[in-house]
């Protein structure tokens, strides 16, 4: 045969696929299958073969999922993570996220690495790098990368800012010094022209309010427009539930939002939206009369829907309305009872907790 | 300060309890992983398709105030555990675009087409949850940025077998 041994071997290399048809074609003795392919996993990553070394990652990603470890593989996979080819990064990348710990050695290796690939000029590139350390970021690594990552919100591509938006979580997170010199710039991006981008700086400053509310406070005029002006249901969600953190401290802001939050429950036909505004009504405008009278005509509809879903949303939010309207929740006793028999088990528990609370309300 | 995920973990499971796709966005272990996925699979194969698509599974290894929200399409359960963060009808209609951009990125997606790129369905997840937090519910810019990225790795290797077109994996 005139071919060269390498050549050879990367003929009868396995693919992810031939892994796949492997494992469904040795289903009795699975086990033993897969610990072969291990083995010559192993010897691949011996190899200097770029090519091989990444199938070879892909292919433990793979074993990763039906339980097996490869964290022995971590070395390799920043090796891969390394490699100039974007093929090869998403594999890395993949790879690392899905089994790095911030306990994992090796991430002292990766500081440069992450700053380089953050720093590309491919917006997809830089993407994984983000979107891996969303996963495993460690308080080090936070540390080192929080200037190159706020430098990010200024990027001109939207998919960047999004993305460079909402891993500054996770870096203040693990570094909480980096919150202050980059709440600024944070607080800018509500004002970012891309809708996507705006909802991921509502996510992070949703997330940072529901730790320290008070914090915040100052961001309600801001948040207050946005609130009044986005069609956007998933942001009209994270708004109402940051207001839910915001409105027990400052009961001039619960006043504000009794207009704008009647409209939005008045004219949404999103019973996700409804519901989280009747939640909120619940913890922070419970001295309003008029529309908590309003999320309990809303609520009754809701209970009374025939779906499945909504029956136990609407278990839920009378239990969080006990407090405040007991009498209005003693309406509904027939349906709660009701629903102790329900088939379902979920609704089943939430009635049971409703009844308690009721009785014990006597 | 300590990690509170929103979304704690993202599972496809099929109807006999094998796991098409598992990202967890809180650290466990390799076995811990494993029996969180039994243990979802079998609460999840008692409840009939009539029963809400929630379950709560306070008092259980994922912490306190978790819940699983599901929907169950043929021979898949997709499932998100979530917190308290969440809003649940908002992460089943995020789970309608999940399976949608699936579609969209696959053609036509099956459970084999997970079965053998597992990897590319990640890759879908990716670009609607980062890190446990919610990045983007637009199914349009979700699946442009799936498939541009195809496209770069078409560019590299154009035999690598990613490819736009609707072309299924010789089984």
């Amino acid at each position: 045969c005139a071919l060269p041994i390498c050549k050879m071997d990367a003929m009868f290399r396995k693919s992810l696929a031939d892994l796949v048809r492997g494992l469904r074609a040795n289903k009795k003795n699975e086990e033993q299958y897969i610990n072969k392919c291990i083995q010559q996993i192993k010897d691949e990553l011996k190899l200097q073969n770029k090519k091989a070394k990444m199938v070879a990652i892909q292919k433990l990603t793979y074993l990763h999922m039906l339980g097996y470890d490869i964290s022995w593989a971590s070395f390799n996979m920043i090796e891969v993570m390394s490699q100039p080819s974007f093929t090869a990064k998403r594999i890395g990348y993949l790879a690392a996220s899905q089994t790095f710990t911030d306990e994992t050695d090796v991430l002292m290796l990766a500081t440069n690495l992450f700053k380089k690939d953050i720093g590309s000029s491919s917006p997809y590139e830089s993407g994984l790098a983000i979107n891996c350390m969303a996963n495993v970021c460690n308080t080090d690594l936070a540390r080192d990368l929080a200037p190159d990552l706020v430098a990010l919100l200024s990027s001109s591509r939207e998919y960047v800012r999004k993305k460079a938006v909402l891993v500054l979580y996770k870096v203040f997170l693990k570094f909480p010094q980096a919150l202050r010199p980059a709440f600024p710039r944070l607080k800018e991006k509500l004002e970012d022209p891309d809708q996507s981008v705006v909802c991921a700086a509502t996510n992070v400053i949703c997330e940072l309010a529901r730790k320290n509310p008070k914090n915040y406070l100052s961001l309600a005029p801001i948040l207050f427009k946005i609130l009044t002006t986005s069609t956007n249901n998933w942001m009209l969600i994270k708004l109402v539930k940051l207001f839910g953190s915001l409105t027990p401290l400052e009961p001039r802001l619960a006043k504000k939002l009794v207009e704008p939050l009647s409209n939005i429950m008045n004219s949404t036909s999103a019973m996700s939206l409804l519901y989280e505004c009747i939640l909120t009504c619940t913890v922070g405008l419970t001295a309003h009369g008029s529309i908590i009278r309003l999320c309990i005509s809303k609520l009754r509809l809701i209970i009374e829907d025939p779906d499945q879903n909504l029956k136990y949303l609407g278990l839920l939010a009378l239990n969080k309305l006990m407090a405040i309207a007991p009498k209005a929740v003693q309406e509904h006793k027939d349906t709660v009872l009701n629903c102790l028999d329900d088939e379902d088990i979920t609704i089943r528990f939430r009635a049971l907790d409703l009844v308690i609370g009721m009785v014990n309300k006597r | 300060f300590f990690w509170v995920e929103m979304i704690k973990s993202v599972l496809i499971i099929n109807n006999h309890g094998k796991v098409r796709l598992s990202s967890f966005y809180e650290h466990y272990t390799a076995q811990e992983q494993q029996q969180l996925i039994r243990e979802v699979y079998q609460q999840l194969t008692k409840r009939s398709d009539y029963a809400c698509n929630f379950l709560e599974t306070t008092g259980g290894k994922w912490g306190k105030d978790t819940k699983l929200v599901y929907r169950h399409y043929a021979t898949l359960y997709f499932i998100f555990c979530v917190d308290e963060s969440e809003s649940e009808l908002g992460i089943l209609d995020l789970i309608q675009v999940f399976v949608e951009a699936l579609d969209k990125c696959f053609g036509d997606v099956c459970e084999l087409d997970l079965i053998f790129k597992m990897d590319l369905a990640h890759y879908v997840l990716d670009e609607i949850v980062m890190g446990g937090m919610v990045l983007e519910t637009n199914l349009t810019d979700i699946v442009e940025a799936v498939q541009s990225q195809n496209n770069l790795q078409n560019q590299e290797d154009p035999l690598s077998g990613i490819k736009n077109a609707i072309e299924k994996v010789q089984r």
